[in-house]
């Protein structure tokens, strides 16, 4: 044994939690070290804050001018955001199993749930921020002055929570999708599929005739309705009860399940 | 057929093996990629992994690594189960793949960081000591802060090597290792792993047949999934060649062929040249028998000159595509 080897404190860590240091930090380091933290942090602000503030000055004098203002920022969270995310979790995933970076890592002493917990919280970290906090600030900033200090600060954390569980749902299932396909495929596909069949109005007609259930296990009414504008976001924004909580549990429990079976098919994963 | 080579040595070894299989076993959909595999790797020895393309090399370095699941048989690699126990393996195993990929962004001296990062906590100054006296070993010392990236296919393998090794791994597995060496650059591999033998047990994969003779101190042969010889490369080097004679004479070879073939000890008569001579390979069973009775045999029906007559030397190339030309011919 080697000096420098005897003075080495080898890491003990075991089960699953094995290598999930190292892999969490390997992760937030891609968000924070490289350009990725701006680029997205730009584009969120670009696409959500400069749809509220297209929309806002648009229709200055119109007498819904405030409400088609936030309707078109919600609409663009629901539709356009979850792209980030489906691209963020397919590039996390198929684009390492694809260059061969995924079974070298694996062949260190990390356990494949940790893995995916790394990327899953390190990129759900990064969204947050990028996507979240960032563009939340300045939305608030944004209505501040126009709406009079109607949209509280709280009222537009309780509608960025929201967007945020929405974003998390595409995530994990993105994730989940591409620990089963080995193209991008079917996992952009499945997950635009889902983000946009409920909310668009020509594709939602026979979900609403076949199974209208669907929009209360999924996040389809969290952000937009255009069925009925009921969204939950409306009534968040305008500090109302919520007539059901039950798309928010149901997406949450969605995202914990989606989670479980990544883990479970990676586990199964051969290199 | 299996050729087991085994020295009275290696049998009567006590000490555990660092690889052992039992009839390992992968099949993928319904191709059968690996059969009953038993293969043994002792302490420090450099085991040269030898096969052609599609042999199961590489999806024997995977199992081992627990990156596939066997699908019959078991393996251990310091006596714990490949199923079971791969987290403990991994912790004592370095391992390059034939094509190693790193994260683009990342610097060497980073990737390396990243990789010591799975073994070590700290403490950091002495994490970064290693990381650049494993960039000196591999020559890359000069280009240690430069991103993956740029790198060449050669320095991408050096990096690969500087990655396997960072841990002081008791079991080093290269996969293909100077594939995509130039000659120094593959006379560098072989001299790093000469001088890692006496810390760690090298398991590799090659092509190179005349790296494998230089460094190896026992071999391993694959071909089609199955194992067909293994052994101290002294032995498997004197497989077959005390067994084989040349031949080369001037004159009525078809008389002297038919001659040869018809005795029950040669196993067979391989032509190599016909320039106005005519020489032979001749594998033989009987090695005594055919030094008395070869060259009497050729010059029985008269007009017929010995030119050269001798004992075959072969290298390992040789008994490579010996040992696979029968292997196949059993397969047919």
């Amino acid at each position: 044994m080697s000096t420098s080897e005897a003075l080495l404190v080898p890491r003990r860590e075991r089960g699953w939690r094995m290598g999930l240091r190292s892999m969490m930090s390997k992760e937030l380091a891609a968000w924070w070290k490289t350009r990725r933290w701006w680029v997205q942090c730009l584009v969120a602000l670009l696409l959500l804050n400069g749809m509220l503030a297209v929309n806002l000055n648009g229709g200055r004098g119109t007498p819904n001018a405030m409400e088609n203002a936030t309707i078109a920022l919600m609409v663009t969270a629901a539709l356009f955001v979850p792209v980030a995310a489906i691209s963020l979790a397919q590039d996390s995933i198929l684009g390492e199993k694809h260059s061969g970076t995924a079974a070298w890592v694996l062949s260190k002493p990390l356990r494949r749930p940790a893995y995916l917990l790394a990327k899953l919280i390190a990129n759900g970290l990064g969204l947050f921020v990028a996507w979240v906090v960032l563009p939340g600030v300045s939305v608030y900033l944004q209505l501040l002055k126009p709406a009079d200090g109607y949209f509280t600060a709280l009222r537009i954390a309780g509608v960025m929570g929201l967007h945020y569980l929405n974003l998390l749902f595409f995530l994990t299932l993105a994730m989940m999708l591409a620990t089963f396909f080995n193209s991008r495929g079917p996992v952009l596909g499945i997950s635009l599929m889902l983000a946009w069949a409920g909310p668009m109005p020509f594709i939602s007609g026979p979900i609403l005739k076949y199974a209208p259930w669907l929009y209360d296990i999924l996040p389809w009414k969290l952000l937009i309705d255009f069925n009925t504008n009921r969204q939950l976001a409306f009534y968040v924004a305008n500090g109302q009860p919520l007539p059901t909580v039950t798309p928010i549990i149901a997406t949450a429990l969605w995202c914990v399940l989606f989670t479980a079976v990544a883990i479970w098919r990676m586990s199964r994963e051969e290199f | 057929m299996s050729t087991q080579i085994h020295s009275q040595n290696h049998m009567m070894n006590t000490t555990p093996y660092v690889i052992e299989t039992y009839e390992l076993c992968k099949t993928y959909k319904k191709i059968r990629a690996l059969q009953s595999l038993n293969l043994k790797v002792k302490p420090n020895s450099i085991c040269g992994f030898l096969g052609p393309n599609g042999a199961g090399k590489t999806t024997t370095i995977k199992l081992l690594l627990g990156l596939a699941q066997p699908t019959g048989g078991s393996a251990q690699v310091f006596g714990k189960d490949i199923r079971k126990e791969n987290d403990e393996i991994r912790r004592r195993v370095g391992y390059l793949s034939q094509d190693p990929r790193y994260y683009e962004y990342m610097t060497a001296r980073q990737t390396l960081r990243f990789t010591a990062s799975f073994f070590y906590k700290g403490p950091r100054a002495v994490i970064e000591q290693r990381v650049s006296e494993t960039l000196d070993l591999v020559g890359l010392a000069d280009k240690a802060d430069r991103p993956v990236k740029g790198f060449s296919g050669g320095e991408r393998q050096r990096l690969g090597i500087a990655q396997a090794q960072i841990n002081y791994p008791d079991l080093l597995i290269l996969d293909e290792p100077a594939a995509s060496l130039d000659p120094q650059g593959r006379h560098d591999v072989l001299d790093v792993m000469e001088r890692l033998r006496k810390h760690t047990t090298i398991f590799y994969s090659t092509h190179i047949l005349d790296d494998v003779q230089r460094v190896s101190d026992t071999v391993v042969i694959l071909n089609k999934g199955e194992l067909v010889a293994q052994g101290p490369i002294e032995e498997v080097l004197a497989w077959g060649q005390a067994d084989s004679f040349t031949l080369t004479i001037k004159g009525d070879s078809l008389g002297v062929e038919t001659r040869l073939r018809s005795q029950p000890w040669v196993r067979s008569l391989e032509e190599m040249s016909r320039n106005g001579r005519v020489s032979w390979l001749i594998r033989v069973s009987d090695r005594e028998l055919a030094e008395a009775k070869l060259v009497p045999l050729a010059l029985a029906g008269g007009g017929v000159t010995i030119c050269e007559f001798g004992c075959k030397t072969q290298n390992l190339e040789d008994v490579f595509l010996n040992i696979v030309k029968e292997s196949n011919h059993e397969y047919k």
